[in-house]
C-alpha cells in the first residue's frame, strides 16, 4: 500500500487555528506589547516605567505610546520625565529584520521632575541597572569627605582616653618582646663564637714557648713549634671572622629595634591625631570647610551623571564584534543572545532623530517653550558612525525653573569613548539641603545651577565640575529643642550674615579613584573666624592631649627605649672585648714566632734537613 | 492528574493507532523537537504545521513533544554550550551575520544559544529517535499490543469525545 505523505485534509483545520491564532493578536498584541514594553524599559533603565496605554498602527509602522512616566531612580517619589504622548515612526524593512529604528519621535505634554502619586518601586535583581545603581552608591563611598564638627568648647577640657585604644602602647610592648629575642640571640651568638677556647690554647701555646729555647729545640722542634704558632693563628683568624660577622649582625639587629624605636615616635602621632579626633577639635583649613559643607551633595549630583554615562557605556558599547546579552524570561532557560552586526545595514536600535518643539500656556509649573533633539541614539554606535547628540532646552520667564540648557555627547563610534554632559540651568529655585553633621540648612534660594561632566575610555578619566550660584541663600538652624553651642553660634553668625552662595565642586581622577575638590565663598569666612576665636582653645586642646598621650604611652615607651640602649651598649662592649683579647694574644703569638724565626717572615719556610 | 490522564491517553491512542510504526515514529521525531526546544519562536509553529500537513501520526508527535519536554529542560545547559560555541565560531560568524540582517530570520531567535542548540541537538538526535520509536512501536504491537486493545480501560478511552476528534489526524 502506497502511503500518502501530505494529509490535505488538515489544511482547513490548520487554516482556522491560524486565523485565530491572527484573532488573538489582534486582541492581545497591544496589552503584550504594553506590558512588554514597561517591563523592558524597567530594564533597561533600572527605573520603573509606565506607559498608560499602547497603540499599534501596523500600516504606518508606528507606535503611539500614552501618558509616559519615568520614574528617577535617585529619587522615586519623582518622575523623571512625564509625557503625555509619544508617537514613534519605525522603519518597516529594520521591523522585518527585528530592528527597531525609529525614524521620527514626536512628543507632547513634556514635564520634568513632576511628582509621582505613588511612590515607585526599587528596580531589583541581577539585571545590568540595579547593579549599576549600586556601583554608584559604593562609587561615592570612595570619597573620603569629612565631616564638620563644632564640638562646644567645654568638652575639649576632658578627655576620657583608654590605654588600649593607644597604638605606641601596643607597638611599644611589641617591641620590647623584640628586644629580649635580640638580647637572647646575643647572647647566644657570643656563645657560639666559642673564643676562650682558642684564648686558652693561644695563651698556653704562648706560655710554653716563651719558656722554650728554639736553639735546644732543634731543625724539627722549631720547624713543630713555628707550624703550631701558625695553626693557632689562623684559628684566631677565623675567632675574629666570626666575631666581625657577630658584629655585623648586633649591629643589624640594633638597627632593627632603633626603627622600632621611630616607628614609636610615629605612632605616638598617630595616637595624638586619635585623641584629637575624640575631642572632635573644629578644623581650620578652608578646603575642609567646603567639603564638609557641600562634598555630599556635590557627589550626589556626579553620581547621577555617572549613571547614566554608565548604562550608555552598556548599551552603546564601540565595535562591531557579536555581543552576548542575556536572553529573554521563559520557564526555560534564559541563555545569550548575540547580535551579528553588519556594516551598511540597521542596528538592533537607532532612534534616528527625535524631535520635541512645543509651547505649554498658562501659569502652571509646566508653562513655557520646550525644545528638544535627539540625533544618533543607537545600540551599534559604530554602525551608525557618528556620535550620538541630546539636546534640550526650556524656557519658562517666572516660573520654578527659567531657563534649562541640557547638552550631551555620546561618542562610541570607537574604543576610546567619550561621554559628555553639560546642563545650565537658570532661574531656578535650588533645592535646599542639609548641612552634615551639624543642625544648619541651607535654603539656595533661586540661582544659577551648572554641572558638566565627561567620562573618557569608559571612566579611566573623569572630570566634572558642579556649581551653583544665588544672591537670595538663607539658612535655617534646627537643634532640635537644645541651644546652640559656642562654635555653632560662631558659624551661624559667619553663616547666617551671607546672603550669597557660590559653591564650585570639581571632580577629577577616575571611577576607581575619584578626586574631589569642593570650594565655596563660606570657606575662608568661616575658616578665619574659627581661627581667631577658637585658635587659641583649641591650641590649648591640642596641648592636653599631647600631655594626656604622653603621659599614657611613657610609661611603655621610656624603658623599651632604655632596654635597646642597654642591649646595644652591651652588645659593642661584649664585641670590643673579644676583639682586644684576641688581638692581645695575637700579638703575643707573633712575638714568639718572630723569636723563633730569628727575624725571618712569618710563613717562610725553613729548608727540611735530611737526617 | 489531568496532564498524566492526557498523556496516558495520548500514548494508548498513539500505540495503537492504525498508522504504520513508521508513522507513528515520525510523528515523535518531529514532535521532540516541541519538547527539546523553547515552544514559544517561530520555528515550532512550522514544525506544528508540518505535524499537522504531513501523513505522520499526530498523536505521535503529541507523545515526542510531552515526553521530550523534561529532557529539553535538563539539558538546557548543554544546549546552552553547544549554542555559545556555534555562535561564537568564527567561521559561521559570516552565516549568523547574514541571518541576522535576512527579513523575519531574526524572528526565529536562532541567535539565541539555547534555541540554537536545542535545535541542533534536535537535529542530531531526530533520526536515533525515529528508528529506535519505530522499533519499540512495533515490539509493543506485536506483544502486548493486542491485550491491551481487548481492554476496558483502552475501550473507555476510545470511546471518549476526545478521541472523536484525533481520528480526524489519524494517519491513513
Amino acid at each position: 500500500m502506497r502511503i500518502k505523505i501530505f494529509r490535505w485534509k488538515a489544511i482547513g483545520p490548520l487554516l482556522v487555528l491560524f486565523t485565530i491564532l491572527a484573532v488573538l493578536v489582534v486582541i492581545f498584541a497591544e496589552p503584550i506589547a504594553k506590558d512588554t514594553t514597561e517591563e523592558a524599559g524597567t530594564e533597561l533603565l533600572g527605573t520603573q516605567v509606565d506607559i498608560g496605554k499602547l497603540d499599534l498602527h501596523p500600516r504606518e509602522a508606528a507606535v503611539n505610546l500614552s501618558r509616559l512616566q519615568i520614574a528617577d531612580p535617585f529619587a522615586l517619589t519623582q518622575n523623571l520625565l512625564e509625557a503625555d504622548d509619544i508617537r514613534l515612526k519605525l522603519n518597516p524593512e529594520a521591523l522585518a529584520e527585528k530592528k527597531l529604528v525609529i525614524e521620527r519621535l514626536s512628543l507632547s505634554g513634556m514635564r520634568f521632575g513632576t511628582e509621582r502619586k505613588t511612590p515607585a518601586r526599587r528596580v531589583e535583581g541581577g539585571g545590568f541597572a540595579p547593579k549599576i545603581l549600586q556601583a554608584v552608591d559604593q562609587w561615592t563611598k570612595k570619597f573620603d569627605v569629612p565631616l564638620l564638627s563644632l564640638t562646644p568648647i567645654d568638652t575639649i577640657r576632658q578627655l576620657a582616653l583608654d590605654p588600649t585604644q593607644l597604638t605606641t602602647i601596643r607597638e611599644a610592648e611589641a617591641l620590647l618582646a623584640r628586644t629580649d629575642s635580640t638580647r637572647k640571640a646575643l647572647d647566644q651568638g657570643f656563645q657560639q663564637l666559642n673564643i676562650s677556647g682558642t684564648l686558652d690554647s693561644a695563651r698556653a701555646l704562648v706560655q710554653r714557648l716563651s719558656s722554650a729555647d728554639p736553639k735546644k729545640l732543634g731543625l724539627d722542634g722549631t720547624r713543630q713549634a713555628i707550624q703550631s704558632v701558625e695553626e693557632t693563628l689562623r684559628q684566631i683568624d677565623a675567632a675574629k671572622k666570626r666575631l666581625e660577622a657577630l658584629e655585623r649582625n648586633t649591629r643589624t639587629g640594633i638597627q632593627l629595634l632603633g626603627q622600632g624605636t621611630q616607628l614609636l615616635d610615629q605612632a605616638r602621632q598617630k595616637d595624638f591625631a586619635f585623641a584629637k579626633s575624640l575631642l572632635k577639635l573644629p578644623s581650620f583649613s578652608a578646603p575642609d570647610i567646603g567639603s564638609a559643607f557641600f562634598g555630599k551633595v556635590s557627589i550626589e549630583r556626579f553620581k547621577e551623571a555617572l549613571y547614566w554615562a554608565e548604562l550608555a557605556q552598556q548599551y552603546m558599547p564601540p565595535g562591531l564584534l557579536p555581543r552576548p546579552a542575556a536572553g529573554p524570561q521563559r520557564l526555560r532557560a534564559a541563555g545569550a543572545t548575540l547580535e551579528f552586526p553588519k556594516e551598511k545595514e540597521f542596528p538592533r536600535f537607532l532612534l534616528e532623530q527625535g524631535h520635541l518643539d512645543f509651547s505649554i500656556g498658562g501659569t502652571s509649573a509646566a508653562q513655557g517653550a520646550y525644545q528638544a533633539t535627539v540625533r544618533g541614539l543607537t545600540s551599534t554606535p559604530t554602525l551608525y558612525g557618528r556620535p550620538a547628540a541630546i539636546k534640550a532646552s526650556r524656557r519658562a520667564a517666572g516660573s520654578a525653573i527659567a531657563e534649562i540648557d541640557v547638552d550631551a555627547t555620546i561618542d562610541h563610534v570607537t574604543a576610546r569613548t567619550r561621554d559628555a554632559a553639560t546642563a545650565r540651568l537658570r532661574g531656578i529655585k535650588l533645592p535646599s539641603f542639609d548641612i552634615p553633621g551639624i543642625p544648619f540648612r541651607v535654603v539656595p534660594g533661586t540661582g544659577t545651577s551648572s554641572l558638566d561632566f565627561t567620562m573618557l575610555g569608559g571612566g579611566a578619566q573623569l572630570s566634572g565640575r558642579w556649581a551653583i550660584h544665588s544672591q537670595q541663600v538663607s539658612w535655617a538652624v534646627d537643634t532640635a529643642g537644645r541651644s546652640m553651642n559656642d562654635i555653632e553660634r560662631l558659624v551661624w553668625r559667619v553663616v547666617s550674615g551671607l546672603k550669597e552662595l557660590e559653591v564650585v565642586a570639581e571632580l577629577s581622577g577616575s571611577v576607581g579613584s575619584p578626586k574631589l575638590s569642593v570650594s565655596s565663598n563660606l570657606d575662608k569666612a568661616i575658616a578665619q573666624r574659627l581661627q581667631a576665636v577658637m585658635g587659641e582653645e583649641v591650641a590649648r586642646a591640642e596641648r592636653l592631649v599631647r600631655a594626656k598621650v604622653d603621659s599614657l604611652v611613657s610609661d611603655k615607651v621610656e624603658p623599651v627605649k632604655r632596654q635597646i640602649a642597654s642591649v646595644q651598649a652591651e652588645a659593642t662592649k661584649r664585641v670590643e672585648s673579644e676583639r682586644q683579647r684576641l688581638d692581645q694574644v695575637e700579638q703575643q703569638l707573633q712575638a714568639e714566632l718572630k723569636r723563633l724565626t730569628g727575624g725571618l717572615v712569618p710563613g717562610f719556610e725553613l729548608p727540611k734537613i735530611k737526617p | 492528574m489531568l496532564t498524566l490522564l492526557k498523556l496516558i491517553q495520548s500514548i494508548i491512542k498513539t500505540l495503537h493507532s492504525e498508522g504504520t510504526p513508521g508513522q507513528v515514529a515520525a510523528g515523535m521525531a518531529i514532535g521532540s523537537v516541541l519538547g527539546l526546544t523553547p515552544l514559544l519562536n517561530f520555528h515550532n509553529l512550522v514544525i506544528f504545521s508540518l505535524v499537522v500537513l504531513l501523513n505522520v501520526s499526530f498523536g505521535g508527535a503529541m507523545l515526542g513533544w510531552a515526553l521530550f519536554v523534561p529532557l529539553g529542560f535538563l539539558l538546557d545547559p548543554v544546549f546552552h554550550a553547544v549554542g555559545l560555541q556555534l555562535l561564537q565560531a568564527p567561521s559561521l560568524r559570516p552565516l549568523w551575520t547574514a541571518m541576522t540582517n535576512t527579513p523575519l530570520v531574526p524572528y526565529t531567535n536562532f541567535n539565541n544559544t539555547v534555541v540554537l542548540g536545542s535545535f541542533v541537538g534536535w537535529l542530531v538526535l531526530a533520526v536515533p529517535i525515529f528508528f529506535a520509536a519505530r522499533y519499540g512501536v512495533a515490539r509493543y504491537r506485536a506483544t502486548i499490543g493486542e491485550r491491551v486493545r481487548r481492554s476496558r480501560f483502552y475501550k473507555a478511552i476510545t470511546a471518549s469525545q476526545a478521541y472523536n476528534w484525533y481520528r480526524m489526524f489519524r494517519p491513513n
